[in-house]
Order: structure tokens, then sequence, then C-alpha cells
């Protein structure tokens, strides 16, 4: 193609989509209008009127909706940085166990995958909600002693205590992110040459250390990359959250649509919220993705 | 050849290598052996099935009028002899070249067959629902993904730096966003962004939403498949003369399809499991029926036995998608069609 039909297409192509907005955008208009909404963000300065079950700062719902709103970002926030630990210990466990040489570890490993992979995330959650936790009872399961206590109250972990809501919620997004997790950390676990492995065992260096010091440093370049789509992934899912009723921020603009009506301006605020999570989470990511590159050299 | 050691032996150095490898055997059978006596003694004999075994026709159905439910059940007997018949590869040509087409003709023949028309009696999406409901979900919402993100793949690709630009806005914008926002959102945005008296109904709307959605990943994935087709491919396409659109269609697309696939295939067994979101915004697709049917007095607190039901019914409907995936990786793999040539 020559340049002046590349020019001419390019136009046309803005025209048709510039087109189509506009037309998006008018009828939005008319039904605004229609609706006597009209686009406004004063309402986040009025008073929610609504309870918080977890605030990590304190809140009444004399408060503001804005407020309300930034107790569910940090809701979230916590959910997903213990999701982000949780599911690494498990996925590097569960990934290591695959290429272990007990035959019976192997199998666990890929059982837990394939059972986990083939059932919806949220069918999980309300398993872990309503079956695991809400059937305990109330006096606390402690196999650890003053460790951990698990009950139907949520769990106790040195004396912090995490409620119920909160517990299902990351204990089901961990257990889910883990099998993705536990299949990229193989796929690393593979790329490194045999040879390396074969090296550190004639050497008579143990399993655990050998792969601790040896072939898990030359399986992160490889693992890294997709790490970082599971833990953008676990952000996103942690949306389920209103399923148990965790009060994250979906859940908290979802409240605040149903009672303002203001769906326009929720679904922006929302949009925003999530491209700073993401940006936090990439942003994390690469400056480690540096430290390791770095290391190695 | 070598003999290997005796099996016996393979089995000591598979479980037995050291004493703290036969330490963790000797444990994870003990843990295995409690679990499994547990689930089984569990399944035959504390769970109480009837609040499965009752409302069968409800998980398949929905609310679906009784005197019509011959056609969800038609559609879902058809679904499931068209995946027999695919899986053990018919031998005739013919049978063979239709298979493709009756697959894409099943989308537009469920949607008939539930909502009516053409001589059926026309039932309200509302009526809709169960596993019916979620199949139809996937397929519609899969067959609106496939072309839009082959599209958005293309355009990510070209040179045209407004194309290029709005598709990777598109596509970046939306894997950003999670699915439930989607989804909420499209139920309550898409009347707004349309003319006044045009009526979408809420299973419409859901497949737009999932549909926009889905196509955004499908679109890294196909990209993935491009930028895995080497150079020389597209120089041989154009020394042959062929023209840009011809090479896209004959050349480029083919072998990017091909290696997307795999990736592809964990789409769409992510979007049928997605699916279930809808329960939350109150569609009653299998999660939300049972969701309904939990809240039903004679069944409360049966959360594990309806759970552990709706886990296998996925189980199921997900490896069956995953071995047709498989089985059409085989039949395209080059290696196959060069020795089936022979």
């Amino acid at each position: 193609m020559k340049r002046s039909q590349h020019f001419c297409l390019q136009v046309g192509v803005a025209l048709a989509l510039l087109t189509i907005l506009g037309v998006l955008i008018n009828n939005l208009a008319v039904n605004l209008i229609r609706t006597d909404m009209g686009l406004s963000f004063l309402w986040l300065g009025r008073p929610a009127g609504f309870a918080l079950a977890e605030h990590p700062l304190s809140y009444r719902p004399s408060d503001s909706y804005a407020w309300a709103l930034c107790m569910g970002w940090l809701n979230s926030l916590k959910v997903i940085l213990c999701g982000l630990v949780l599911a690494t210990v498990i996925g590097v466990l569960a990934g290591a166990a695959r290429s272990s040489r007990n035959l019976l570890l192997r199998a666990l490993s890929s059982g837990y995958v394939a059972l986990i992979r083939q059932i919806p995330l949220l069918l999980q959650l309300l398993f872990w909600y309503f079956v695991a936790f809400l059937s305990l009872s109330g006096t606390p399961l402690a196999p650890l002693g003053t460790l951990i206590r698990v009950s139907n109250q949520g769990i106790e972990l040195l004396g912090l205590h995490l409620s119920v809501e909160f517990s299902a919620l990351l204990v089901g997004l961990s257990v889910f992110t883990a099998a993705s997790i536990a299949e990229i950390v193989r796929g690393g676990l593979n790329s490194v040459p045999r040879g390396q492995w074969e090296a550190f065992r004639s050497l008579g260096l143990p399993e655990g250390f050998g792969l601790r010091r040896v072939v898990l440093p030359q399986a992160l370049p490889a693992i890294l990359p997709g790490l970082t789509s599971q833990y953008l992934n676990l952000a996103k899912n942690s949306t389920l959250a209103i399923a148990v009723g965790y009060a994250d921020v979906y859940a908290v603009s979802d409240t605040t649509i149903t009672q303002t009506g203001r769906a326009i301006e929720g679904f922006l605020l929302l949009l925003i919220s999530f491209l700073l999570l993401n940006l936090l989470i990439t942003g994390g990511m690469e400056v480690l993705n540096r430290v390791v590159i770095r290391s190695q050299q | 050849m070598q003999f290997g050691p005796s099996p016996f032996k393979r089995l000591k150095r598979h479980l037995l290598a050291t004493p703290l490898d036969g330490l963790m055997t000797v444990l994870l059978l003990a843990l295995l052996g409690w679990v499994a006596t547990t689930t089984l003694h569990w399944l035959f004999v504390d769970a109480d099935w009837q609040v499965v075994s009752q409302n069968l026709p409800l998980y398949a159905f929905g609310s679906y009028p009784p005197h019509q439910r011959w056609r969800p059940f038609l559609w879902i007997a058809l679904l499931i002899g068209l995946t027999l018949l695919t899986l053990l590869g018919p031998r005739r040509g013919w049978i063979r070249k239709a298979l493709p087409l009756v697959w894409i003709a099943m989308v537009p023949c469920g949607v008939v067959l539930l909502a009516g028309g053409l001589g059926l009696l026309p039932v309200p999406s509302h009526a809709w629902g169960g596993l019916t409901l979620t199949l139809l979900l996937t397929a519609c919402s899969g067959a609106l993904a496939l072309p839009l993100g082959i599209l958005l793949a293309l355009g990510r690709q070209t040179r045209l730096a407004v194309i290029q630009r709005s598709c990777s806005i598109y596509i970046d914008v939306m894997r950003a966003v999670p699915l439930i926002a989607v989804l909420f959102f499209g139920q309550l945005l898409i009347p707004l962004f349309l003319p006044m008296h045009l009526e979408v109904n809420r299973v419409l709307r859901a497949v737009l939403a999932f549909a926009l959605f889905a196509a955004a990943y499908i679109a890294e994935d196909v990209r993935g498949g491009l930028q895995a087709i080497p150079r020389t491919q597209r120089e041989a396409a154009a020394v042959l003369g062929l023209s840009p659109k011809q090479m896209i269609q004959l050349v480029v697309l083919p072998q990017a399809l091909r290696t997307a696939l795999p990736a592809l295939t964990n789409q769409a067994v992510g979007l049928l499991q997605n699916t279930s979101l809808m329960a939350i915004l109150g569609l009653v697709e299998l999660l939300g029926i049972s969701r309904s049917l939990l809240a039903n007095p004679d069944f409360i607190g049966r959360y594990l036995e309806v759970y552990v039901w709706l886990a296998g019914v996925y189980w199921l409907v997900c490896t069956a998608m995953a071995l047709l995936a498989r089985h059409l990786e085989h039949q395209l793999s080059p290696t196959r069609s060069a020795t089936s040539k022979q």
C-alpha cells in the first residue's frame, strides 16, 4: 500500500471510531438528562450511611462516601498483599514438589493442580466460607498451640485476629492462585538444564539446599514474568470478596452505586483504583526483576 | 536393549531413596488414607444427596417451562453427541469435514431452541437457567469474542498508528479491570449507552459484557501466536505475490491460531468457569440456581453436598472441553498432517 492510502485508511478508521463514540456519548447524555442525573462527583462528600464490618482506619457510617471507598481500597490491598505471600509460598512448595524425587509427592502435587484449576474460583470461595470456616465449632482448633487458632470466628494468628470473611477469601484466593503458580514454577525448574541437577546431586548436596541455591536462582528469570501475571490475576480476583461479604473496594463501590445511582462515576473511580493497583504490582515486580538480574551478573 | 531395575527396586528408588524420603512417604500415605476414608464415608454414609437427586431438572434447565424442557434437553444431548463423535474421530472424510461447521451451527441452534421462534413457542430469557444457561453463555460469548479478539490482535500488530493505538488502549484497559466489575457495569451501563427504547435483556447484556472482556484476553493470546511466526513466512508470502489480505488469511492466521490453541483452550475453560460470576448478579445459571436452592428451607445447610456436586459438574464439562481442544491440537499439528499425506 502507498503512503497516501495508509493515511486515508487511518483517517477513515479514526472517523468511524469517533462517530461510534459520539453516538454512544449522545445516547448517554440523552439518558442522563432523561433520568435527571447528570455527571458529578459532589456526592463523594456526602455521608455514606452504611457500616463496614472491617476498616483498617477509623470509620463511622456518618463519614463520607470517599472515606468509605478509601477503606474498601485498603481492605483490598490488605487481602491482596497477604494473598500474594501465601499463594507464592504454597505455589513454590507445590511446584517444587512436582520435581521431587518422591513419586507420591509428585502425584499429590499434580492432583492438587488438576483439581483446583477445573473448578470455578467463586465456587471454591463459597466452599471455604460456608463449609470450611462457618461450619467449624466456636471452640478454636489449635494444632500449634497459641501460634494459630482456627474457629468459626476466623483465624487467630499470634494474637492477631483475622475475620472469617477475610480468612475464607485469603485461603480461597491463595489456594486457587497457587495452583497456577505451581505450574509456572514447574516450567521454570524444567527450563534449568538437567545437568545442573545432576551436578549438585553428585556433589552430595542435600536436595533442598541444591534446589534453593543452585536450581531456583537459575529458574527465576523464567518464573518472574508468569508470576507477575498471576499476581495481577489475584488482585483482580480479589473482587469476588463480595460473594463472602468482605468489604473490598468493589463491594463498597457496589453499595455506593446502589445507594446513589451514580454508575458512571463509580465505574470511573473503580477503574482508576484498579489501574493504580496494577501499577503497584507491576512496578514492584519490575524492581524485583531488576534485583534478580543484577544479582546474577 | 537394557533391562531396567525390578519393579520393587524402582518403587524403592521412587519412594524410599533416603530415610527422610521414607518418612515423608509414610506420612503422606497415612494422610492420604485418612482423607480417602473420611471422604468415602461422607460420600456414601453421611451425605444427604436429596438436595441433588430431587432437583436434577432444576440444575439442568432452571425454571424452563416443564412441557418445553425437551428443547434445552435436545440441545445438551446434541452437544454431548457431537463431543463424543468428534473425540471418536470419524473415518468418513465428509463427516470430518462437516464437523467444524456443525460445531459453529450449535450456537444459533441453541439460541433458537431456547428462545423459541421458527414455529417454537417463545420462552422469555428470565426462564432460562441451570447448566443450559451456563453452556449458552459460554458458547455465545465465545463465538462473539473469538473474531473480535483476532481483529484486535491484528490491529495491535499493524503499523497504522491510529488503529494500533486504539486497539492497545482497549486491550490494556480491559485487562486491568476485574471481570465482576465489567459484568456489573455491563448490566447497568449497556442500557445507558443505547437509544432509549432499545431493550436488551439480561442474558444478552451478560453475553455482550463477557465477549467484550474475553476478546481482550484472546487478543493477547493470538498476538503471542502472531509473534511466534518467523519473518520468513511473511517474506515467502510476499515473494509469491500474495496480497496483504491473502497473506493474513492463508499464511499468518492459520499458523498463529494453531500456536495459540493451547492458550485459547485455557481461555475457553476460564470463560465457562467465569460464567458462574453471573450468580452474583442474579442470573440463575448453574451456581445461581444452587444458591436459590440452598435458600430453600427444605435444603438448608446442605452446602457441602451442593458444592461437591457442582464441582463435579464443572470438572466434567471443563475436562470435556480440554479433551476436545487436545484432539483439535493433535489434528492440526504439522507433523500429523505431513504423515497423513504420505
